[in-house]
């Protein structure tokens, strides 16, 4: 198990070296600077510098010295917790990156916090009714919210709670816990469908399986043996994606994040990949890998823990 | 002409007052004149015959109270939030909403195009239109204490004219006219030497304390109205970038908090104020994208929005709310590199512009409000705007010219940014349905806007959106003379320029209507640009939002505003 830890953390170094060193790389054209010194400066100044003055800009941002030595001054700044200086918002990337991590994670623990129980219950409830009207109630609830675009339930929520009866803020820019009550609705609808399917199936499939026919037979209450027998062995692939939905939480809700102005991961990513800002970028994507490279570790572990069959070695 | 001499009437003045009495000029436009030539205006609403408003009734300030009003109470109004660096440097209106509460301008123009003194008390202009006399207000005391004076407007308009600055103030009829031509020092790829421009020394003269005098090389009318062009603001004389890191202001109002793309807090300056009373408490500019604004102040979120686009208009009826419309001299500019091929033949952009139909365009995209745009970039609204026959589609007339050109069968690619919302991409594609009956095909390349503004003079066919000015001559001399750096184009026709410098010369709008049809007519042939439209701005307020101002511009100068608790 350590081994797998170290082996895994190991690559996630590798993969954000590789990753990072990448997007210096593609970023370092002059194609790009320039790009950046429209957003910086307009397009009119851009127009009118002379080269002299383009450079002075450069050396203003550091951005006339080689990429590979920017790089490393990078790493170097990283080691020290400096990530570098946002472009766009004029802030340190480390503040800007540790508040949109701190929003999308209050957003994370609200939509887990729903969705985790709404979806274990309503597939367990379908796997053992599989093929009665309560399964296929369920089932086709399940396919109707997963199949609705994230914007489109997005959009009826907001006409329906915050134009309609005015109940709840239509964007999400305060900090009440009103702010946070559709954006999370949205997701909850949008991903139980999803987790509740695959509970589904994976009930349903253990339902059918010889030890449990045998405990049935013996005489063992219903109820005790899907508490006991059904569940321990059902939920061990709904929690493997359960864990992967952390990393579609950061950066996979962009359109959510967006559509409600709520400032999380997803729109910081965006917006500074929008303007080119190289610093964020850098950051956020580190950021990014770290957390799918973490939720995979997660997963491995826990499922090794579930299911006593497997073990790595 | 001296305000507090007002029997004494500029030549300009006296010749509209003259025109005014003969029938032959509105009062509206006598006024216009006559604040242009110094007229203080409540004499020249007064001299007009027509009731003062309330800005113009006391000729000291710009700003006038409103008897009703009721202080305290915050507004908040959902915008984008950019970053403020250097406010000669803006180049979003948005920008420099926020930074107008903080510094303020030489000139205001108010909501009906007619421009006042603010931070300048009067103006004086020779009778050639090419000596102007800035007479700077006293009394005014910028928020860290010290004095305004002459030392900070000359700052200003020095760095506007230092091309190292890079300012598009450089571009203004008033500054290009206090500028030469000389050697960087630096080659072109082809070794020749790379010129730039520079102020001329002594354009800018320190008479005293509170009088700056400006010399220019030719006749400029606009000089009031080019210092309210939005990155004019005056700052301090000891600036340095970024301005939302020392917010030294001679406004209403200072900078509480600002954080780029989240908020900017602006709360009622402590310390005295030269312009009179402001109501408001606080500012909360919050940001919101232009597609979320209208649903933010719908659900309560926001007390104004900086404007909702046309396809939200249902949406905005929809609304407990007062919707505020501007007809404005904004358009979208559909505009060739007329020296890159295949747009450097003139037949070629002729057929093009034969091929669409403006009227058709405007109907379909702004059915309500907005004006049909005649590809020579000068509005109805505008004082000088000459009507020259309405355009008429000619698809037979565009095959001809392409087959003379030997360009059938033409494609082309038009860049597109959506600078303004997504209006751009509904005119090209309109565009591209009606030039495909002349047989081009026009393929549509959407990118996003801060991809545009990377392109948007290098392009060889792009649609960029133009903001209202106020005079028509303002943006042809920005955009159509030959070398100025938002000449995106690259149009040069020495002949269509000596007709707008006549124009420029002409104070008389009467007069100058006149030279503006060869002008036009001019633009218009040459087949610079497919300009289909003068679009309205829409913005909607909450019923207890008072003097929320109409600009068409989208100009927020809330001195004025005030709320109901």
């Amino acid at each position: 198990m350590v081994k797998l830890i170290l082996q895994r953390l190991l690559q996630m170094a590798l993969i954000m070296a590789v990753v990072s060193f990448v997007l210096f790389l593609v970023f370092d054209s002059p194609k790009f600077k320039k790009q950046l010194a429209v957003n910086d400066l307009g397009g009119f100044a851009v127009a009118t510098l002379t080269q002299s003055d383009y450079q002075a800009w450069l050396a203003a941002k550091g951005l006339n010295v080689p990429f590979y030595e920017r790089y490393g001054n990078w790493l170097v700044g990283i080691a020290h917790g400096d990530f570098g200086r946002s472009f766009q918002k004029n802030e340190d990337v480390g503040f800007l990156l540790g508040r949109a991590l701190v929003k999308t994670g209050i957003l994370a623990f609200w939509v887990f916090a729903l969705m985790i129980p709404l979806a274990l219950v309503t597939g367990v409830f379908a796997g053992i009714s599989e093929g009665r009207v309560q399964d296929r109630a369920i089932t086709f609830m399940s396919v109707v919210f997963t199949s609705i675009p994230e914007i489109a339930t997005a959009i009826i929520l907001t006409v329906i709670f915050a134009l309609g009866l005015g109940w709840l803020p239509a964007k999400s820019k305060g900090d009440g816990l009103e702010y946070i009550i559709l954006p999370v609705l949205t997701l909850v609808l949008y991903d139980f469908g999803y987790v509740a399917r695959m509970t589904r199936a994976s009930v349903a499939e253990v339902m059918t399986s010889q030890y449990i026919r045998t405990a049935v037979l013996k005489g063992i209450p219903y109820r005790r043996v899907v508490m006991k027998h059904v569940l321990r062995n059902a939920l061990i692939a709904p929690f493997t994606v359960i864990v992967l939905q952390l990393n579609w939480l950061l950066s996979g809700v962009v359109v959510v994040e967006v559509f409600f102005q709520y400032d999380g991961f997803g729109k910081l990513l965006l917006d500074a990949a929008l303007f080119g800002d190289l610093y964020v970028v850098q950051a956020a994507t580190l950021a990014a890998v770290l957390v799918a490279v973490l939720s995979q570790l997660i997963s491995d572990i826990g499922y090794t823990f579930l299911n006593p069959r497997i073990r790595f070695s | 002409m001296k305000r507090e001499n007002e029997t004494r009437l500029h030549p300009k003045a006296a010749e509209a007052k003259d025109l005014m009495e003969r029938g032959r000029l509105s009062r509206r436009g006598f006024i216009r004149v006559a604040a242009l030539t110094g007229m203080s205006a409540a004499a020249a609403y007064a001299m007009a015959g027509l009731p003062s408003p309330a800005f113009a009734q006391d000729s000291k300030l710009p700003f006038v109270d409103d008897p009703e009003a009721k202080k305290g109470g915050t507004l908040r109004v959902a915008m984008e939030i950019q970053k403020m660096e250097d406010p000669a440097n803006y180049d979003w209106t948005q920008m420099s909403n926020v930074s107008r509460q903080i510094v303020e301008y030489i000139a205001f123009t108010d909501p009906n195009n007619v421009t006042h003194p603010m931070l300048a008390e009067s103006w004086e202009a020779s009778d050639d239109l090419k000596t102007w006399t800035l007479n700077l207000r006293q009394g005014v005391k910028w928020s860290n204490g010290d004095d305004f004076n002459a030392d900070d407007v000359i700052f200003n308009f020095t760095r506007w004219m230092d091309p190292a600055v890079a300012s598009s103030n450089a571009g203004l009829s008033t500054f290009a006219a206090m500028m030469e031509e000389v050697d960087s020092g630096e080659k072109n790829d082809d070794g020749s030497a790379k010129m730039t421009k520079r102020m001329i020394d002594g354009s800018v003269e320190r008479v005293d304390d509170h009088t700056v005098r400006l010399h220019l090389t030719k006749s400029v009318l606009s000089v009031p109205e080019d210092l309210y062009n939005y990155p004019t603001a005056i700052l301090h004389r000891d600036f340095k970038a970024p301005f939302s890191d020392n917010p030294v202001g001679t406004g209403p109002f200072e900078l509480a908090e600002f954080a780029v793309a989240d908020k900017a807090i602006l709360k009622r300056r402590e310390g005295p104020y030269w312009g009179g009373d402001v109501y408001l408490d606080e500012i909360h500019y919050l940001h919101y994208d232009a597609d979320n604004q209208l649903t933010a102040f719908a659900s309560g979120e926001a007390d104004a929005i900086y404007q909702f686009g046309i396809e939200q208009m249902e949406l905005a009826k929809a609304i407990d709310g007062e919707i505020i419309p501007a007809r404005t001299a904004q358009t979208l500019c559909c505009r060739f590199h007329v020296d890159t091929p295949p747009f450097d033949d003139k037949r070629v952009r002729q057929a093009i512009t034969k091929a669409v139909d403006n009227a058709a365009l405007k109907a379909l995209i702004f059915p309500e409000g907005g004006d049909v745009g005649e590809n020579h970039h000068v509005a109805p609204i505008h004082p000088e705007y000459f009507a020259l026959p309405p355009l008429e589609r000619d698809v037979e007339g565009a095959k001809a010219l392409l087959a003379e050109a030997g360009k059938e069968n033409l494609e082309i690619t038009i860049d597109i940014g959506n600078t303004d919302g997504p209006w751009h991409q509904a005119v090209a594609e309109a565009m591209r349905d009606q030039l495909s009956d002349a047989g081009i095909r026009l393929n549509i390349n959407v990118m996003p806007a801060s991809k545009y503004w990377e392109v948007w003079t290098s392009t060889p066919f792009g649609a960029t959106a133009w903001t209202h000015r106020p005079l028509g001559t303002m943006v042809l001399s920005l955009a159509y003379r030959a070398g100025v750096a938002w000449n995106e184009t690259n149009y040069n026709n020495p002949e269509w320029e000596k007709h707008l410098d006549a124009a420029e010369a002409t104070l008389d709008v009467e007069e100058r209507r006149k030279l503006m049809e060869p002008v036009e007519k001019i633009l218009q042939d040459d087949s610079v640009m497919v300009q289909p439209i003068w679009r309205p701005v829409y913005t909607i307020v909450t019923a207890k939002v008072h003097n929320y101002p109409p600009h068409p511009t989208q100009y927020h100068q809330f001195n004025k505003v005030w709320i109901e608790s």
